[in-house]
């Protein structure tokens, strides 16, 4: 039961904050706070509760057994991490969007329903159950970014929709074929697991399932959505989208490819890798020509998810647990990045990188913070960014040398971007739009605090995540014949 | 449990720095002075008995473990050691810092406290990542405060936020140093597979043990990443443009840190070096060569900070030089002696300008000795240690050692002997030319200025160390188990000659009109060969180029529709994200292109009257209002999944 909370209490939690208005001024926000909070709790009793086995919990009942589908939802250290997150990154959005007055309560169920919504993906292992969640979670996004974008949100609200939806396609393509063609009708990940489809058939399905992932991861070609949607998202749909949405590509990549289609994966993982090569590059160099910081930070997470693609497809135990890492250590960095320009679009209005500068000056809480995480962006050892990172360049070491170049090759990029992006915010002389800049409020401060104290303590003392980590890293591993080093 | 007080020595710095990073308490001027001189002169204290206990034999080498990690079977222990190479180095580190804190409490004296607050910070992290990484017993910690410089050298260089001269040199620093320290990274990571551990003692056998041709890409990655970090040919530029930082800065950035821990680097993996004799010499080759390159570049020099700027540049060159030679320990003597003098060097300067007038110009030092005595005089012993004006100056000692283990290395090292011995002489003529035009009679009013105590305190006993370092130099040898190489007393006096024929060309220089308005001619010498346009036409621009195609601004990719700052640079960019979209757009027009001309269009029709007289009844639900709709939605949701649910309780 711990674990379907994890989905339920969001879920009506969302529908419980559309009314909560009429008790009282920001009971929205207190709800939404209580919700996420109580989530958070139910969450580190069921970890702690948990089994030492391959999985901490596990739920598995009929729903409609004649159509086999089932409630299966299974939780361990990687899934526990993520959902940790979703609750966390939740609460960070009700901070920041103090001031959100437009439709405050549908604007907290929203939020709400997209932890709601991605938990459900963190957890599921019924495929049908899965597809249903991978693609309810577009709904709530999209109507955050449509209805309190910014600018030209219908256009990036469509984008993000046709990309999203279309890609999932393939994933309820897949699964439907899946589960329609196993002996008995059945969509549980781990009884398929062992259908022991040829080489061929399990690549066909893993493009399916793959299509889904690397557009919501997302990396090149499949990128196009993502700097729209960022730059045209409120404050909070941008963290989610960068804390969240894009984790559960890389989660997806990361659970299912391996475990259901071993050989599949193995036969395409050299293009994987090579994808991921590209658009670490790619991005990277994206990212140095743009003039507005959330598109700027926008490519930079394509780059780091490319990183995760490869450390998903190396195959090796270096690789994917750098990919894991990665995964995590995104989540917190790319947030904070968000939340700190939402705050200076907030104050200043403008994204421009022309029209800011000299934040040093008038906002040494901004400019100390911000610096924090420039840190963590050009991926600066002590931070988990870097961790992530160098796991992957390892286990690229041991695959294929010139993929671990490339991945270096970021690391000298990823300095040009961050220096440029606080040159053009920290550095300079107050402008006309920076010239009256009040600093961090306190709302602002302490999500701030929490995601760089998550950076850098996981970047110092990475034992605790790789131990999260590490059983589902090595059941990751062990389709693929390869066993923990 | 003595080995534990290691593990405590970066930690004053590093606690400095988060208190006055984080600023808690608002600290003002005289709290933000002392905090941070206590936080930099705390690892001295700290270290100083651990340094004599061992040097006296009290103590042997140990290691302190901080913690393990566990990959798997990798085991990833965090350590810090004492071994002569860590004990040498901290002990200069500590020293050197201390005095430079101590100048620099005085120099920065004028700064606004938030001004003050952030250099001082960023002088203790600094500080923490020099001794994490002299101290480290393992690549992880070693790389950390390797980066660590990085990043803070990025934020010292450019202090003067507003300028963007100082930031411009800041990321030409830290993106520089970056490339180099991706080799590294590469080179350790390496070193890391093949021993499966992070501990220095074992990662040196095990390069030691790898196959020779990977070996030698682990050697060849970890010189470069000592050539970018120590700004040797080809990555040197930087270096002179770094000179925008304050001048305590450029005093902790050159003579024991970052600069210099491409040497410590190098000694560190000497074994590794030494094992692959061509990496040896291409070590040995970039280290002459850029000994020389600095000297050259040095005497057109104009600007004192510069000037000194590539005297760095060049004695790093002769560290590198003995490195090839299979001679760290003399690299390391030469390392204890430079800090000395270097640090000496940038900080009388900074007073003596400071009393010219406030310009590093060389010109306008004139006059100035006779405001500043004491600086003057500790700046002229400083000076004749970078000469190696012979028996009196330390440097003299160290750079003989590494011209003595030049010529014991065979043929090829009396070759690089030879080169090296005409950088010496070249070093004398730069070497000295701040101290004549100094003593020269000013050309207009004199100058005027004060020495204060707490400025001119650490000068002194920089330049009691930088002569009597001389007997310094055979004893380090010996504890990094080398011998003092003794190459003849002709090879000496050689030595001796060419100190003192760069005394001689330095009055030349400065005192024969024609010869010095030919130094001021030598404009492209000045600019370093022009090696920072040179990269800059064939790298940053095409870089830019690229970076400006596919970003769409320059407006060849196609106009971009709609609002935003995307749109007024005027272009489209992102090639690859647009042809998806391009694609699918096609493919959805190609695919529903068939039934345009619709001949269900009647039937359908027909239907749809139908389905609007149904939609006119339905129209009632809509209210428009998104909360009714969502709740609707949300609603359906939560009856099926209880619908579901109550299913599973059969």
């Amino acid at each position: 039961m711990g674990l379907s909370l994890q989905i339920l209490l969001p879920f009506f939690g969302g529908l419980a904050v559309l009314f909560a208005p009429r008790f009282g001024r920001d009971y929205e926000r207190y709800g939404t706070i209580a919700v996420m909070a109580l989530t958070l709790l139910v969450l580190i009793f069921s970890a702690l509760n948990g089994d030492s086995g391959r999985w901490l919990q596990l739920v598995q009942a009929d729903w409609a057994p004649s159509f086999g589908i089932q409630v299966l939802l299974a939780m361990d250290g990687l899934s526990a991490a993520m959902l940790a997150i979703s609750s966390i990154l939740g609460i960070v959005c009700v901070f920041i969007s103090w001031e959100v007055t437009h439709r405050s309560a549908m604007y907290h169920a929203v939020i709400c329903w997209t932890v709601a919504a991605a938990n459900g993906v963190f957890l599921a292992f019924d495929l049908l159950v899965f597809a249903f969640f991978w693609e309810l979670m577009i709904i709530p996004a999209f109507l955050l970014i449509g209805l309190w974008g910014h600018g030209n949100r219908e256009h990036a609200a469509m984008k993000f929709l046709v990309f999203n939806a279309v890609a999932g396609l393939g994933l309820l393509a897949a699964v439907f074929w899946m589960g329609a063609t196993a002996p008995e009708i059945t969509f549980d990940a781990f009884v398929l697991s062992e259908a022991g489809y040829s080489t061929p058939v399990q690549v066909i399905l893993l493009l399916g399932f793959a299509l889904a992932f690397m557009v919501k991861l997302p990396v090149p070609p499949f990128h196009a959505w993502l700097p729209d949607a960022h730059t045209q998202a409120p404050t909070a749909g941008s963290i989610l989208l960068a804390g969240l949405l894009l984790k559960t590509g890389a989660y997806g990549l990361f659970r299912f490819p391996p475990l259901l289609f071993p050989e599949g994966l193995m036969a395409v993982a050299p293009y994987g890798m090579a994808l991921g090569a590209f658009g670490v590059v790619y991005g990277a160099i994206l990212a140095c020509g743009q003039v507005d910081a959330k598109r700027l930070i926008a490519y930079t997470s394509i780059a780091h998810m490319s990183i995760v693609l490869m450390g998903v497809c190396g195959g090796v135990h270096f690789a994917l647990a750098g990919a894991g890492v990665e995964m995590i250590a995104h989540a917190f960095s790319s947030s904070a990045l968000f939340l700190l320009i939402g705050a200076l679009q907030h104050r200043t209005g403008t994204r421009d990188l022309r029209e800011l500068g000299g934040l040093q000056k008038t906002a040494p809480a901004f400019a100390t913070s911000f610096a924090v995480f420039f840190a963590a962006a050009l991926a600066m050892p002590g931070t988990a960014n870097f961790l992530g990172e160098a796991l992957v360049i390892t286990g690229m070491f041991q695959v294929n040398w010139a993929f671990a170049a490339i991945a270096l090759v970021s690391l000298v990029v990823s300095v040009v971007y961050a220096t440029r992006l606080i040159g053009a915010i920290v550095f300079g002389k107050p402008k006309s739009e920076t010239a009256v800049f009040e600093d961090l409020k306190p709302y602002e401060l302490w999500p701030i605090i929490a995601l760089g104290a998550g950076t850098i303590v996981f970047g110092l003392f990475p034992q605790v995540l790789i131990g999260w980590l590490r059983p589902a890293i090595d059941a990751a591993l062990l389709p693929l014949g390869v066993g923990a080093p | 449990m003595l080995a534990y007080l290691l593990l405590l020595v970066p930690l004053p710095p590093l606690g400095g720095f988060l208190l006055l990073a984080l600023d808690p308490y608002r600290l003002d001027r005289r709290p933000v002075l002392a905090l941070s001189l206590a936080a930099g002169i705390a690892p001295l204290v700290l270290f100083l008995p651990l340094a004599i206990a061992y040097f006296t034999g009290a103590v042997g080498d140990m290691i302190a473990p901080a913690f393990t990690l566990n990959f798997g079977q990798y085991e990833v222990a965090l350590a810090m050691q004492l071994d002569p190479l860590s004990a040498i180095g901290a002990s200069t580190v500590t020293v050197v810092a201390s005095c430079v804190m101590i100048y620099a409490a005085d120099y920065m004296s004028g700064a606004r406290v938030a001004d003050l607050r952030r250099f001082f910070a960023l002088m203790n992290l600094f500080q923490a990542g020099m001794l994490s990484m002299v101290l480290a017993a393992d690549s992880i910690v070693f790389f950390l405060g390797w980066e660590l410089m990085g990043l803070c050298s990025f934020f010292l260089i450019s202090y003067n936020m507003t300028s963007p001269r100082a930031f411009a040199a800041g990321q030409k620093a830290f993106v520089m140093t970056r490339i180099a320290d991706a080799a590294l990274l590469a080179g350790l990571l390496l070193l890391f597979l093949e021993a499966t551990s992070v501990r220095m003692d074992e990662l040196i056998p095990a390069g030691l043990a790898a196959e020779e041709s990977r070996a030698a890409i682990i050697a060849v990655l970890l010189l470069v990443g000592a050539l970018g970090k120590s700004a040797q040919l080809p990555f040197q530029t930087w270096l002179p443009t770094a000179m925008a930082g304050p001048t305590p800065v450029s005093a902790l950035l050159h003579s024991a840190t970052m600069v210099a821990a491409g040497a410590v680097l190098l000694a560190r993996f000497a074994p590794l070096i030494e094992a692959t004799p061509g990496v040896a010499a291409a070590t040995a080759i970039a280290g002459v060569a850029t000994a020389l390159f600095g000297a050259l570049c040095a005497i057109a020099q104009t600007d004192v900070k510069r000037l000194l700027a590539y005297s760095s540049i060049s004695q790093i060159g002769y560290m590198l030089l003995a490195v090839g030679m299979g001679a760290p320990g003399v690299a390391m003597a030469h390392f204890v002696i430079h800090a000395f003098f270097k640090s000496l060097l940038f900080m009388a300067a900074g007073v003596l300008s400071h009393a010219g007038g406030g310009s590093t110009a060389i010109e306008k030092l004139r006059g100035t000795a006779y405001v500043a005595p004491i600086s003057f005089a500790t700046y002229t012993v400083g000076a004749a240690a970078l000469a190696g004006f012979p028996i009196l100056s330390a440097g003299w000692w160290s750079k003989e050692a590494i011209l003595g283990a030049a010529v014991e290395a065979g043929p090829f090292g009396q070759f690089l002997w030879l080169v090296a011995l005409g950088g010496a002489a070249l070093t004398g003529v730069y070497a000295y030319r701040p101290v004549l035009c100094a003593l020269r009679k000013p050309l207009h009013d004199a100058p005027k200025g004060h020495e204060s105590w707490l400025a001119v305190a650490p000068l002194i006993f920089l330049a009691i160390m930088s002569v009597l370092g001389g007997y310094l130099v055979e004893p380090i040898i010996h504890e990094m188990g080398g011998h003092a190489p003794h190459a003849g007393l002709g090879i000496e006096v050689m030595g001796a000659l060419a100190a003192i024929t760069g005394l001689i060309g330095s009055v030349a220089v400065t005192f024969i009109p024609s010869w010095n308005a030919r130094i001021k001619r030598a404009r492209r010498l000045r600019a370093g060969m022009q090696m920072d346009a040179i990269y800059y036409a064939f790298l940053v621009r095409p870089y830019r180029r690229i970076v400006r195609l596919l970003s769409g601004r320059d407006g060849r990719l196609g106009k971009h529709i709609g609002e935003g700052p995307e749109a007024q640079e005027g272009g489209m960019g992102d090639p690859v994200g647009t042809a998806t979209v391009v694609f699918g757009l096609w493919l959805a027009r190609v695919v529903t292109a068939p039934f345009m001309p619709d001949r269900f269009d009647t039937v359908i029709m027909r239907g749809a009257r139908e389905a609007q007289r149904a939609g006119l009844w339905t129209r009632r639900l809509q209210s428009g209002r998104l909360r009714d709709y969502a709740l609707g939605f949300a609603l359906g949701l939560g009856v099926l999944v209880i619908l579901g649910w109550g299913m599973t309780w059969g």
